[in-house]
């Protein structure tokens, strides 16, 4: 290949005789895997940055010495060879060093027989190493409740230090030590049970020896509940879907995984249960639905008579719109399908995952599933979902599914891509690709280049901005939201920090295809522009309410954020709880006030919605139907499923459960129904329905008072009052 | 109710109806030839418009039990109460001319005049204890909470000690994360201090606002020699006065109380000292509860006369009028 020929950018070389080209840069370890010749490594993993401390895979490229090709970068017009006399008698000696201070067989070898450095030394035909054992051990670590440490097996190739700090950006493992005492260190050398280690397994995971290997996961309740079947770790393997999984893993997660099979119309999983555990379904069907009736409270009676009582019901969207009220037509669930707003019910079959939400983030089931036939599954835990997200051929199965089944549905569950053409929406399948974000991995940081458009399909994203002092979050984003449109609409850099709250999975739709959507279909890109418009003014308008307000306790108590609070002047409030027995009597019996909260100055802010600047509330719902109205007011959607985890969530305890007795169906005697209770997750409604909130119309005391926080506070926060 | 200048406009119609009437009663008193009585006209006039406003003040009772029905604010109510009630008592005098009559009436009268002291007495305490529970009590909570809140306190000492001395054998209903379950009390307390709410990194990692509150105490276990002052103190003083604060105790007041922690952080080891303050915490929270208690009760308690004397008043008030009309 002439070198005139060259395009820009390209670099020819030969390797092993055989002329390459490969983009300039690229390392000499990656040129030849590009070209199907394999170098033996043991330092260097795909996913992290080359560091060549192993060096057992050092190339000839002709110059002085062997190099370390995972570090070379190629260069126009070298000759790489990989295995020459030369070069296999450096690496052998170089793997006999290794095995001196290798406990060989390690932990790995003999569980699973795949320590990657036995293995090499196998292959290379060496059995006894010409060099002295260590003579000093550098001793285990059995701390950690995962993870075993066995230092005696480490060969400091860096990989999990590598894993910890890049991957997963833990920065927890480092090294210690210099020469002969060398070995990796948690913090700051810590026993690993002591450490800020999380037990994300990334290190155990990247460890080619047996230096880090998972601790056996027996005895789990997984493992023991009804049709359960033990397994072993071979049988495993042989299903697609685990190919490319490490054998030790299965094996020592014998505890963590199970296959189960349910006989039909038996239940899998319940909306609204915590759970841990993610199903695989490999034989049979399964019935997702929401059994919970789809509807909100309303609370009618005061405004049309004086003596006319109360209640609260429960009412469908067409019965009563509420302003601002999503008009979805699908409900986000933990699963490859969404349900329809109508007729919350699909099927899911072979092949599908359900239950991701729920094992990842330790979120409520979002839906009832029930085995429609004989069903068999995996039920498996966090350790193995994760490791099995990693395995590329399970991930592509997962996302062809999703692509096929539900990205249409989920792009067309965004109000403004209702009329995106049908060809458009097939090129989108092809072209969008699934990314997954660990919690606290940033997705985009505020003054980036704007070149995507993302779609959120799992977990929860928080959109916040820099400001002086701080970070404003803005929003909570969730299954169905979208961001990325400002930039690309306007300057072409991101606004907002966008971050992932918990484990996160995106559809990125890249710049150049958003670009041709919002041409091609003029409506949406209105669509776009108009939503941008309003966030844009509201965030503006929300950071110069917080650059008005000094006083840090009314910014920390979240009481700039509020529109409307219910304040209890403690100097004239008796205590009577009149307030209280008003809710109570406003909404059947349900209080939605405690008189309890937080002081500001003799004012006690009880509870009641105050819209925060950080509304924990919206983190978690499985089935995304809390969210902000325009306004910033909370409205829960009809399709809540009252497991309660809004409540839970919001700091101030302004969410409360409404219980309801329905009819719903009997598992027990199929076709029937029965009477059962459900919940429906509501805040404080202002009393809309009434002139003037029950509380403050009930309080005889002149205590109680709904506010506009800023207006009301205002002497306080200009005084600069010490709070009490 | 707060007795402000919001009151202005009550206290004007009071004072005019009180002079007006007293305008009508004086000359009629001086001129009626048998002296004021109640069977006259004027006399059974003013009975009437008494009886009438203790009925409204009455009736107060009966709305609060219905608080969502729109008849007037619950406050106008309140106002109407204090001011209408209180006038009763000299339309009543007015009414007997200042005569107590017979049996039924005297003990009328006296009903009456308990029920509007003892309303006087409720008002003023409304007027003055908010105020000093709200600056003395910082760490108030819901007064049906009480109990349970100085449980799990009591319950967090005894963790707290026996992280210092090792098992003294005491039982606990709860678990360490429902500890200080003042809540939103202690979360005061937090943010007082600048310390950050439950932020949503502490939600995604499942910390509840509980585990962000109470901290667990450092274990450090001192040997019994050196445990031994404190175990005194803790099971002679500190957990008595947890479980039933009494008011004879050295630890129910501030002052003595600093000087006993002051004490027992003297023979203490150092090491000790972090979780002898957690106690000294503890012990002033209970303290408070117990102001709060006794507050309450002074706030409430009156009603315990005023109203059943109230009742009674009206239903002997209306067989004194059926009596008086027919015979």
């Amino acid at each position: 290949m002439a070198a005139s020929t060259t395009p820009p950018g390209m670099v020819d070389i030969t390797i092993d005789g055989a002329a390459v080209r490969v983009p300039a840069g690229t390392t000499v370890f990656d040129a030849a895997r590009m070209n199907g010749v394999t170098i033996p490594t043991l330092c260097h993993l795909q996913n992290e940055t080359p560091v060549g401390v192993c060096r057992l895979c050092l190339v000839d490229t002709g110059a002085r010495v062997l190099a370390a090709s995972c570090v070379r970068p190629v260069e126009p017009g070298m000759k790489v060879v990989t295995n020459s006399e030369k070069v296999l008698s450096a690496r052998k000696t170089l793997l006999e060093l290794l095995m001196a201070d290798h406990p060989a067989p390690c932990a790995r070898q003999t569980n699973s027989h795949d320590c990657e450095l036995e293995t090499l030394a196998q292959a290379a035909g060496i059995t006894e190493p010409r060099f002295a054992k260590r003579t000093v051990a550098r001793g285990q670590d059995d701390s950690s409740l995962s993870i075993a440490v066995d230092h005696d097996a480490c060969i400091l190739c860096d990989r999990c230090i590598r894993g910890c700090d890049e991957v997963r950006t833990n920065f927890v493992l480092g090294r210690m030590g210099k020469g002969y005492s060398a070995g990796i260190a948690f913090d700051l050398n810590s026993p690993m049970g002591d450490s800020t280690c999380v037990s994300c397994g990334e290190c155990m995971v990247s460890c080619p020896t047996g230096a880090l290997t998972n601790k056996s996961v027996t005895g789990t309740a997984i493992a023991e509940g009804p049709g359960a079947e033990g397994f072993e770790a071979e049988e495993l393997l042989k299903f697609p879907v685990f190919k490319g999984v490490s054998g030790t893993f299965l094996e020592l997660n014998r505890g963590a995984i199970v296959k189960r099979r349910f006989r039909k119309g038996e239940l899998i999983c319940k909306e609204g249960d915590f759970g841990s555990t993610a199903f695989y379904i490999l034989e049979g069907r399964a019935r997702v639905s929401i059994s919970t009736p789809i509807a909100h409270v309303k609370t009618q009676g005061g405004s049309k008579g004086l003596f006319k009582r109360l209640t609260s019901t429960l009412v469908g969207r067409e019965e009563d719109t509420r302003a601002e009220e999503a008009g979805d037509k699908t409900i986000p669930i933990d699963a490859a399908v969404d349900l329809s707003y109508g007729n919350p019910v699909a099927e899911l079959g072979p092949g599908d995952l359900f239950g991701e939400m729920t094992c990842m983030n330790f979120y409520p089931r979002s839906a009832t599933v029930r085995a429609e036939s004989d069903v068999v599954a995996y039920e498996m835990l966090r350790n193995v979902l994760d490791i099995m997200m990693k395995n590329k051929t399970f991930k592509a199965q997962i996302d062809e599914t999703y692509r096929r089944r539900a990205l249409e549905n989920h792009l067309r569950g965004v109000p403004m891509f209702a009329d995106l053409a049908p060809d458009f929406i097939e090129h989108l399948k092809e072209t969008v690709e699934l990314q997954r974000f660990a919690p606290g991995q940033a997705i985009a940081r505020q003054g980036d280049v704007a070149d995507s458009f993302y779609l959120v399909r799992i977990g929860f994203v928080k959109i916040s901005e820099n400001y002086p002092g701080g970070e404003l979050v803005l929003a909570y984003l969730s299954r169905g939201d979208y961001f990325g449109e400002i930039g690309l609409l306007g300057g072409g850099v991101r606004t907002a920090n966008c971050t992932a709250l918990d484990h996160v999975e995106v559809v990125r739709i890249p710049g150049e295809d958003f670009r041709q959507m919002v041409e091609r279909f003029p409506t949406v890109r209105r669509g776009l522009e108009l939503v941008a418009e309003e966030r844009r003014f509201a965030n503006q308008q929300r950071l110069e309410m917080i650059q008005g307000v000094p006083i840090d306790q009314f910014l920390s108590q979240g009481l700039m954020e509020a529109q409307s609070l219910l304040v209890l002047d403690l100097q004239n409030c008796t205590r009577c709880d009149a307030c209280v027995n008003a809710c109570a009597d406003a909404h059947d019996g349900v209080t939605r006030l405690v008189r309890d909260g937080l002081r500001f100055d003799h004012y006690l802010v009880a509870t009641s919605c105050r819209q925060c600047r950080d509304p924990l509330c919206m983190v978690g719902c499985p089935v995304g139907s809390i969210r902000r109205r325009n306004s910033l007011e909370v409205i829960i959607e009809d399709w809540c499923i009252g497991c309660g985890l809004c409540a839970r969530n919001c700091p101030y305890g302004n969410i409360n459960l409404h219980p309801f007795e329905v009819m719903a169906e009997d598992p027990e005697n199929p076709g029937r129904k029965k009477a059962t209770i459900k919940q429906k997750a509501t805040s404080c409604d202002l009393c809309t329905h009434l002139k003037e909130p029950s509380c403050v119309y009930a309080c005889p005391h002149d205590a109680a008072h709904r506010v506009e926080p800023r207006q009301f506070f205002q002497e306080v926060i200009h005084q600069g009052w010490k709070i009490k | 109710m707060k007795l402000d200048s919001t009151q202005r406009t009550w206290l004007f119609i009071s004072i005019a109806i009180f002079v007006a009437c007293l305008a009508i009663y004086v000359p009629y008193a001086l001129t009626a030839p048998k002296g004021p009585t109640g069977g006259s006209a004027l006399g059974l006039a003013f009975g009437i418009v008494g009886f009438a406003f203790m009925l409204f003040a009455a009736a107060l009772g009966a709305r609060k039990r219905v608080p969502t029905w729109r008849l007037g604010r619950a406050q106008a109510w309140m106002r109407g109460h204090l001011w209408l009630g209180f006038l009763a008592l000299p339309l009543i005098l007015f009414h007997g001319g200042f005569h107590f009559g017979g049996t039924l009436t005297r003990v009328l009268m006296w009903l009456l005049i308990i029920t509007v002291v003892s309303g006087v007495f409720g008002a003023a305490l409304q007027n003055y204890l908010p105020k000093i529970m709200t600056n003395d009590v910082p760490l108030e909570t819901i007064y049906d909470e009480i109990g349970h809140v100085r449980r799990l306190l009591r319950e967090e000492a005894d963790r707290a000690m026996e992280s210092l001395c090792g098992p003294l054998g005491f039982k606990y209903t709860s678990d360490v994360a429902g500890q200080r379950a003042g809540g939103f009390t202690a979360m005061r307390a937090l943010t007082a201090t600048t310390v950050a709410l439950r932020t949503s990194a502490a939600v995604s990692a499942g910390a509840s606002v509980a585990t962000a509150v109470a901290a667990a105490p450092e274990i450090i276990l001192l040997n019994e020699e050196q445990s031994a002052p404190l175990r005194r103190f803790y099971l002679a003083e500190l957990r008595p006065y947890l479980e039933q604060p009494k008011r004879s105790s050295r630890l129910s007041e501030a002052g003595r109380a600093k000087s006993s922690f002051a004490a027992v952080r003297t023979l203490a080891p150092a090491s000790a000292h972090a979780t002898i303050t957690d106690l000294e915490e503890i012990c002033e929270e209970a303290r408070q509860l117990s102001l709060q208690e006794r507050m309450h009760r002074w706030l409430h308690g009156w009603l315990l006369v005023h109203i059943p004397l109230s009742l009674a008043l009206i239903l002997l008030g209306a067989v004194h009028a059926v009596m008086a009309l027919r015979y």
